[in-house]
């Protein structure tokens, strides 16, 4: 990047990745009881998939000592989760089949939490991130006053 | 009484030539024009930058933000961007500022 605050994007990339993540983490608690008929697929949980922006590393003897430094992270796409889920015997459910079974989602529910904790904690460190870098350019800005 | 008259200074007096001869003018005025194309580019640039900003602040009013960290980057964006305009501003009157009280 060129523009005069690059250093603002890294951490920028990084709040959005992080927003996608919460998203989809509370995607997977808030359908962590949903229950399925055993003949449908289950709520499969969701995976973020996050790439780094920049190239593979910097450029041996490029014209540019900072290429592939400070582009930040993106969301390269969704993964989704085993569609079978796990059976469960409730045989007073509406939708349980013959056998008294129903199809819930293969999720833990710990696992999510310790996941929205780390990306919690990951979007307030690319916010602090982002603040030392507004925080350095208004200090450089001091200079013309 | 003949009076003997007055030689003429103007052949003892050389010419004062700048140092880089003709060509130094046209490399000024190359300069200013990057100068102001520069200026302009930036200022191009902030009001780019306001507009996605005052984008982002209608849709906070209406509802309609996507994302509240979009709106905190580009007002964050916006009001560096404004800052670096003013200070180069500002210098660049004080410079024209100190020219203009040169004793000529």
């Amino acid at each position: 990047m060129s523009t005069p605050f690059s250093s603002l994007g890294a951490p920028a990339s990084g709040m959005r990745v992080y927003q996608t993540w919460i998203n989809a983490l509370s995607d997977n608690v808030a359908n962590i009881n949903t229950i399925n008929p055993a003949g449908e697929p289950a709520f499969q949980e969701r995976y973020v998939v996050a790439r780094s922006s920049g190239g593979s590393a910097v450029a041996p003897g490029g014209s540019r000592a900072n290429a592939g430094i400070g582009d930040g992270a993106y969301i390269a796409g969704t993964e989704y989760g085993d569609p079978g889920g796990r059976m469960v015997y409730q045989p007073d459910h509406p939708y349980a089949d013959e056998n008294g079974m129903v199809r819930m989602p293969d999720m833990d529910l710990s696992t999510q939490m310790t996941n929205l904790i780390i990306a919690q904690r990951a979007y307030q460190a690319n916010v602090t991130v982002f603040e030392r870098a507004r925080d350095s350019y208004e200090r450089a800005l001091e200079i013309g006053r | 009484m003949p009076i003997s008259p007055i030689s003429p200074i103007a052949s003892s007096i050389t010419p004062i030539t700048r140092p880089g001869g003709a060509q130094d003018t046209a490399a000024t005025s190359n300069s200013a024009a990057d100068f102001g194309k520069s200026l302009t580019g930036a200022l191009d640039d902030l009001d780019a930058k306001q507009k996605a900003t005052d984008e982002l602040s209608r849709a906070a009013a209406t509802g309609d933000l996507q994302s509240v960290e979009d709106l905190m980057i580009a007002s964050t964006e916006t009001q560096l961007a404004t800052q670096l305009t003013v200070a180069v501003r500002n210098r660049a009157v004080e410079s024209f500022n100190e020219i203009m009280r040169m004793q000529l």
